[in-house]
This record gives structure tokens, sequence and C-alpha cells, in this order.
């Protein structure tokens, strides 16, 4: 059951080509521009394309409960036109996961006190977590975050982290991110986009190595004892 | 508030046969042979039902229009069916089948809806925004084509368009009425059925994409709907403007929820601010009635910016 990606190239992106099987974890890196939205966009079929197969189902051809069960992206942003629509509501359209309540999803990300808050009026971190529980509820079996950290204070910051690292929240991962620090603590393998290709894909441990950050990174990120840090 | 307003708007639909040009004293509405029977049941009764329904489907098509285009001043009228309506029964007057005109009108109407969802069937990937300038500029075509029509006809023939294109409600019987509650069923019926992917295109495109919408499709079926509903609508009225504009706002600032609860309310008091409109255009004491359109822009337009100032400050 692998979301397969086979030599897709557009605008942006060139010759992309990969497999992530169910339950395998992936972090995407690479500076801004690359094609990293691009890509989820295109794997979750948004971006329409007969490259990408789930299951040998192409998400983009199929119109059911069944595709949304298969893939799932969450955007950086919540983007949302009726000026009306509650936290609750929002979270009640797609909740697709008969194991986790909507108040149960409130509650593990620390917004039940914005449940009856129209979301117009959220601020851009409290935005993200109700983002994150919508993919908490949605429940696909495989979930692209595109940098769900962005706009996250530090305590929200730990309290993603704790819940992404958690095996049992959702099954397959894909996260989007320019925190390295961040996916070095995940752990998960690396895909390491330059230029709209696929320049590195592969474990943690070799992507963390510091001779290869150097390369990648122009010697601006430096490993410390635990922590990947930006030098300023 | 909403229960201050719906009482009043209840009075208002129930006294609203009651006024007009001739007074119509209780004690002979029900003698059957008498004249005031006549006009009650037979002139003001379905007047105010057409004003009712006609107010409800282009009120109720306001709101769909402005969910699938994402654009707040878009109405059933933005999409060229109004002025392919106006543009047949131009020439239905100027062919000289003034009789036949409502049916020239619901053929125009359809023959836009058709045209817009061929051309939209020939666009590589789905895009709202592209129909709406297909819309806009069919409608500028039919405008230049009912200049055409305005030129080469009579003097008579000319003041039978320009009537038109004011919108009237004058009726008689209800037959028409039938025809218009089956629309209106049809129309409210289509929305229910898709009352979840509304909801879901209320927030975003991708996001009821993700929850396995085929937001084409849906769109286009509303469209449609609403298309065929307000086709009806016009070819009975002519084009009566601002009411698919204003109502769903006016509904949206006073309810303070999202559009998809709104669908029966907002159907009602289109429905309402019409019947209102007509009452008034028929009780100015002038000597004919004053075209519904122009009255419906005169009340709306004020209003409307009123309501973006309000909106705006607070």
């Amino acid at each position: 059951m692998p979301l397969k990606i086979d030599n897709y190239s557009n605008e942006v992106l060139k010759n992309i080509s990969f497999t992530l099987e169910a339950g395998e974890y992936l972090i995407i890196l690479g500076s801004n521009g690359v094609g990293k939205t691009t890509l989820a966009k295109v794997l979750c079929g948004i971006t329409p394309s007969s490259s990408v197969t789930i299951d040998g189902i192409t998400p983009s051809k199929l119109y059911s409960e069944k595709r949304a069960k298969l893939i799932n992206y969450i955007p950086p942003k919540l983007d949302i036109f009726d000026e009306f629509i509650t936290v609750r509501e929002f979270l009640e359209l797609g909740a697709l996961n008969n194991n986790l309540s909507i108040n149960a999803s409130l509650k593990k990300l620390h917004i039940t006190h914005l449940a009856n808050k129209t979301c117009k009026l959220l601020s851009s971190g409290e935005s993200q977590l109700l983002l994150i529980a919508s993919a908490l509820l949605h429940d696909a079996r495989y979930t692209i975050f595109d940098e769900p950290t962005a706009n996250l204070d530090p305590q929200k910051m730990q309290l993603l982290f704790t819940l992404l690292k958690d095996e049992t929240t959702l099954q397959s991962k894909v996260i989007i991110t320019h925190n390295l620090d961040l996916a070095y603590k995940l752990g998960y393998n690396i895909l390491f986009l330059a230029e709209g290709a696929v320049k590195f894909y592969g474990t943690s441990t070799d992507f963390f190595e510091q001779e290869h950050l150097d390369v990648l990174y122009d010697g601006s990120v430096k490993k410390n004892d635990n922590n990947i840090v930006v030098k300023l | 508030m909403k229960k201050v307003i719906l009482l009043f708007a209840l009075i208002l639909l129930a006294i609203a046969p009651f006024f007009g040009q001739i007074d119509l004293p209780l004690s002979e509405l029900f003698n059957v042979n008498s004249m005031e029977h006549k006009v009650f049941f037979d002139i003001r009764l379905p007047r105010v039902l057409l004003a009712f329904l006609v107010g409800g489907i282009l009120a109720l098509g306001g709101l769909i229009f402005q969910t699938v285009f994402r654009n707040p001043m878009s109405t059933p009228f933005t999409l060229g069916v109004a002025s392919g309506a106006t543009l047949f029964t131009a020439i239905a007057i100027v062919l000289g089948f003034s009789t036949l005109s409502p049916l020239f009108a619901f053929v125009g109407a359809m023959m836009t809806v058709l045209i817009l969802f061929g051309v939209a069937s020939r666009f590589e990937r789905y895009d709202s925004s592209s129909l709406l300038l297909v819309g806009i500029a069919l409608s500028f075509f039919y405008a230049a084509a009912l200049m055409v029509m305005f030129y080469i006809s009579s003097l008579q023939e000319s003041y039978e368009i320009m009537r038109f294109t004011m919108g009237s409600l004058d009726i008689v019987g209800f037959e028409n009425i039938i025809i218009l509650v089956l629309t209106s069923a049809f129309l409210l019926t289509v929305i229910f059925k898709y009352r979840y992917e509304l909801k879901l295109l209320l927030t975003s495109y991708e996001f009821a994409y993700l929850k396995g919408i085929d937001v084409k499709k849906t769109n286009y079926i509303l469209l449609f709907a609403v298309s065929v509903a307000v086709g009806v609508a016009v070819s009975f009225t002519g084009p009566i403007g601002f009411v698919g504009l204003i109502i769903p706002h006016i509904l949206k600032t006073i309810y303070k929820q999202s559009a998809d609860k709104l669908i029966v309310p907002i159907f009602f008091y289109g429905g309402v601010f019409l019947v209102l409109s007509d009452l008034i255009a028929r009780n100015l004491g002038t000597s004919s009635d004053i075209p519904i359109g122009v009255l419906t822009s005169f009340l709306g337009a004020p209003f409307f910016i009123y309501l973006l100032i309000k909106r705006k400050s607070s």
C-alpha cells in the first residue's frame, strides 16, 4: 500500500520519483521556493497528476471518502471563505476518524476554549493548531503537514513535537519544515529537494552528519551535542 | 431581534394582498360574485405569491453564486442569464410574438446556461473566475444585441422591451404560480441535497477536495440549478436587480451564522423583501405602479452601502 510518485516534472520540479511505504514517516526539507509545497499538492492530487498512485489509485481521479481516507494535506495557513464558521463546525466537516471525538481533538491541541469562536478570528498560531486538530480527525493513511510549526510559540511547539513523535498519532506522517532541529529530533527519513530535484533521500543519521550539512547549507548550520542550530 | 423581524415579516405577508389602488373591504371578499373577490383572488394574491417566490429564488441564487465564485458581488445575473432572457424577450416582441415572450425569455436564459457550461467543459482545469468572465463577456454581447433590437424596433416595441427590462410583477391567475412553486421546490431540494458539499465549499476548494468532494461537479450542479430557477423567474417578471445581492448579505449580518444554515431564511426573506418592495410600488399613489426593479434598486443600493460601512467600522 505504498505512496508512489514516478518521474514527475513540472515548471518547478524535475524528475521526482520516490516511494513511501504505509506506516513510514518522512521529512521534506529544502530552501524557499524549491518546490516542497508544489510537491505536496501533487502528492495529494490538488494539482492533478497521473504520476502519483496510492495502492494503484491516482488520488486526483477519485472523488469519494475512500480517497479522503488515503491522503490529506494540511496547509501552513487556514483558508476559509465564510466568516461565520466556528472552530467546532470546521472540525465537524470531514471528521472521518471514528476513534476521536471533536472534544478530544480540541483537548489534545489545548484549544477547547476556542470551540465556539469563528475561524476567521483566530490568530495564525491558533489556526495552525486548529488545522492539526482537523488532521487528527480526518486520519488519512498519509498526512502531509506543510510547515506545521511556522506560527507556534515555544510551548505549542513542544506540544506539537510530542504529538508528532507519538507513533499512535496518525498513520504515515510527511512533514515539510524549515525547522532542522525538529527534523533532527523526530528522526524520520529525510527527503532533501534542491533546484526542483531530489538531492538526498535517506536516513536521518546520514543526513545530519556535520560534513553533509556543510555541503547542503553552506556552513550556516551547526550540529551541537544534541541539537541542530542555525549560526546567527 | 430575529423573532421581531419574523413577526413583522409574517404580518407583512398577511396584509400585503389587501393594499393596492382599490380598497378591498373584508365583507365583500368572500362574495364570489363581487369585483373585490375577483381582484383579491385573481390579481392581488397571485401577485404577492409571485413576488414572494421570485424574491426567494433570486436571493437564494445570490447566496449560491457568491459561494461558488468566492465573490460577494456576484448574483444570478452575473453570468448573463438575465441578459439572455431580456434579449430573447426583445426578439419575441420585435418578431410580433409578445404573447409568447415568457417562453422566449426562458429559452434565452436556458441557452445562456448551455453556452456557459459548454464553454466550461472545454476548460482544462476547473476555474470559477474564467466561468465568471465568460458570463460577463456574454452579458456584453447580449447588451449589444439588445441595442440592435432597440434600433430595428418600432416605438411601441421599444417601449415594451423597456418595460420588461424594468421588471414587472403583473400576473393574473394561479397557473404560473404553480410553475414557480415547482421551480422553488426543485431549487431548494438540490441545495439541501448538496448541503454538506456547500458547507465544505464555504471553507476552501482545497479543503473540500481533500474531504473527497468533486468541487467542479458540485459547483456546476449548484450553478445549473440556480440558473434554471432564475431563468424561469426572469421569464415571468423580467430582471429584478439587487435582491440576489443584498438579501444574503443582510441575513448574514443579522444571523451571524455560516451560509449553509441560512438557506431557508434567505429564501424566506428574499420573498418578503420583494413583497415589501411591490407593496410600496403599488401604493405610492402614482397613476401607474412604479416598476419593481427600480424600487428594489432604490431600496437596496443605499441600504447595502450602509451595511458595508457599518461592517467595516465594527
